[in-house]
């Protein structure tokens, strides 16, 4: 900003006043005070041209004469008051006959304040520095709200790019191994989750498989669950862990990923698939989405009274097994799927989820997991889920040999 | 639902009087009347929990955290009284093996004294 030498002035005259009277000498007699005041002036000698004036110009002030020839004062404010652009514009209205009436009436029509023709100079000065203080305000006010959204636009196009990233850690679905299929369905509450899921390719017979839920939302726990997700690859378990065993997994983890300072944790479930030796291994840190949903019909719930991650840095994760069989399947979701509330503000729940689950029997496994979110967004009534969703589902199919 | 505390002394220890939701966002006031009676140098900190209808997530986290913190002081930390709904929350996250928890006032301090 370059400097001027009388400040005072300079910032007067950067302030405009827009004239609107179709009575040349009252006209330019005021405007003549006002330049002498130092406000840059522009006139207008009817109401018309005083809004063409006004939408060019953009005067801090307008002051309007009410008596004028097809549009009056108070029709020039209505107008004024119900243009998008213009409705913040600062207007004193002028009149000759001052009854309260009169200005209960062009106040309620949209002017700002009022002059009378037969105010002394001291009061027009007055009355154009108090219209003058408020236009400042709106202005700063307009600038200020222009600001936020526009910092409001970077921050969401910073959120959708990192919403990017998370999707993109996400697993492919499709075929995990010769004979299992992994289905999911991911929808994070904020746009940015702090639940995530994952298959880790372990061997040709065995894959490990996790669906972890970060406490609290958005970037923070977005950002842990990302920095999890490092931990959790084969790579990052050898170096850690040394094994594929999920207890000694989630035991090594619970040291890693202490409770940070605000108290925000990790709830896991850990799982691993043998095919060969149809054995699921898992274990569970507060976690208690996840089931098994035989081919028998049978529903066994994986969820153990565990400790979340953090929360204790001696606890031991035991590690627990069952056989599995061609056509089982096993589900591995987010508490966000059965915690909706419904109209009456009652939860979904597991039952219903479990439920839902078994009427779908051995459809195709597609249809079962976009089927139960389908019916969770039917329970409550929208879209929009309060947390995180995430529902993975992986089917053992029967066993396709290596010869 | 906002969150109302009140400290009782009772013999080597605080009771906390809690009303309301111990939930995301009511964390604030909830970490600051724990941390202004562990700074007063505090052993014991029970958290009368029979007027909470509702503990979420980031709520279980603030437990386990106040727990740890006691418990860096060579304090400790007991729940007495949770609501049916609260206890399940608890015990589905096993929090009771970090909080003991008690179903009356005389058992939550004698907790502390056969302790000591």
């Amino acid at each position: 900003m370059s400097s001027t030498p009388i400040e005072h002035t300079a910032q007067v005259a950067q302030q405009t006043v827009l004239v609107v009277d179709d009575e040349p000498t009252a006209r330019v007699a005021l405007a003549a005070r006002l330049t002498r005041l130092g406000y840059r002036v522009i006139q207008a000698g009817d109401g018309k041209a005083g809004l063409e004036a006004l939408r060019r110009e953009r005067p801090d002030l307008t002051i309007l004469d009410w008596m004028m020839p097809e549009l009056d004062g108070p029709a020039f404010c209505e107008r004024v008051r119900q243009d998008p652009e213009l409705m913040t514009s600062q207007i004193l209205m002028m009149t000759s006959h001052d009854q309260p009436e009169q200005i209960a009436e062009g106040l309620a029509r949209g002017a700002d304040d009022f002059l009378s023709k037969a105010a002394s100079k001291y009061e027009i000065t007055a009355r154009v520095q108090a219209g003058m203080r408020a236009a400042t305000l709106i202005r700063r006010l307009e600038d200020v709200t222009e600001e936020i959204r526009r910092k409001q636009e970077v921050l969401e196009r910073e959120l959708q790019s990192a919403a990017r990233y998370v999707e993109s850690l996400l697993p492919t679905q499709g075929t995990l191994l010769p004979g299992v299929q992994m289905v999911h369905a991911y929808r994070p509450s904020l746009g940015l989750g702090g639940d995530l899921f994952n298959v880790v390719p372990w061997s040709d017979d065995v894959l490990g498989l996790y669906l972890l839920d970060a406490s609290g939302h958005g970037v923070s726990s977005a950002l842990r669950s990302a920095s999890f997700s490092t931990f959790l690859r084969r790579e990052g378990l050898l170096h850690h862990v040394g094994s594929n065993d999920p207890g000694a997994i989630l035991t090594e983890a619970n040291k890693q990923f202490p409770l940070t300072e605000d108290g925000n944790y990790f709830t896991i479930i850990f799982a691993r698939l043998n095919v060969l030796e149809r054995r699921l291994s898992f274990a569970t840190a507060g976690h208690n989405g996840a089931f098994l949903h035989r081919r028998s019909g049978e529903v066994c719930w994986l969820a153990r009274p565990n400790l979340p991650l953090g929360f204790d840095g001696s606890t031991t994760y035991v590690t627990e097994d069952l056989p599995v069989e061609p056509g089982d399947r096993l589900y591995l979701l987010s508490d966000g799927l059965y915690e909706v509330p419904g109209v009456s503000g009652e939860l979904w729940g597991q039952e219903r989820l479990e439920q839902t689950v078994r009427t779908f029997g051995s459809c195709p496994l597609n249809d079962v997991v976009s089927g139960t979110l389908a019916e969770a967004v039917r329970w409550q009534g929208h879209e929009q889920f309060p947390d995180d969703v995430a529902l993975m589902g992986i089917e053992v199919g029967l066993r396709v040999s290596h010869e | 639902m906002a969150m109302q505390t009140k400290e009782r002394p009772v013999p080597n220890g605080v009771v906390l009087e809690m009303t309301g939701d111990l939930t995301y966002a009511n964390r604030e006031q909830f970490k600051a009347a724990v941390e202004a009676i562990r700074q007063k140098g505090c052993r014991h900190l029970i958290l009368n929990m029979a007027e909470v209808r509702f503990v979420d997530s980031s709520g279980l986290g603030l437990l386990a955290l106040v727990s740890q913190n006691f418990k860096l002081s060579q304090g400790k930390v007991s729940m007495l009284k949770p609501q049916s709904y609260v206890r399940e929350i608890m015990s589905l996250a096993n929090i009771q093996k970090l909080i003991p928890v008690y179903d009356n006032e005389q058992d939550a301090v004698a907790g502390q004294q056969r302790a000591a």
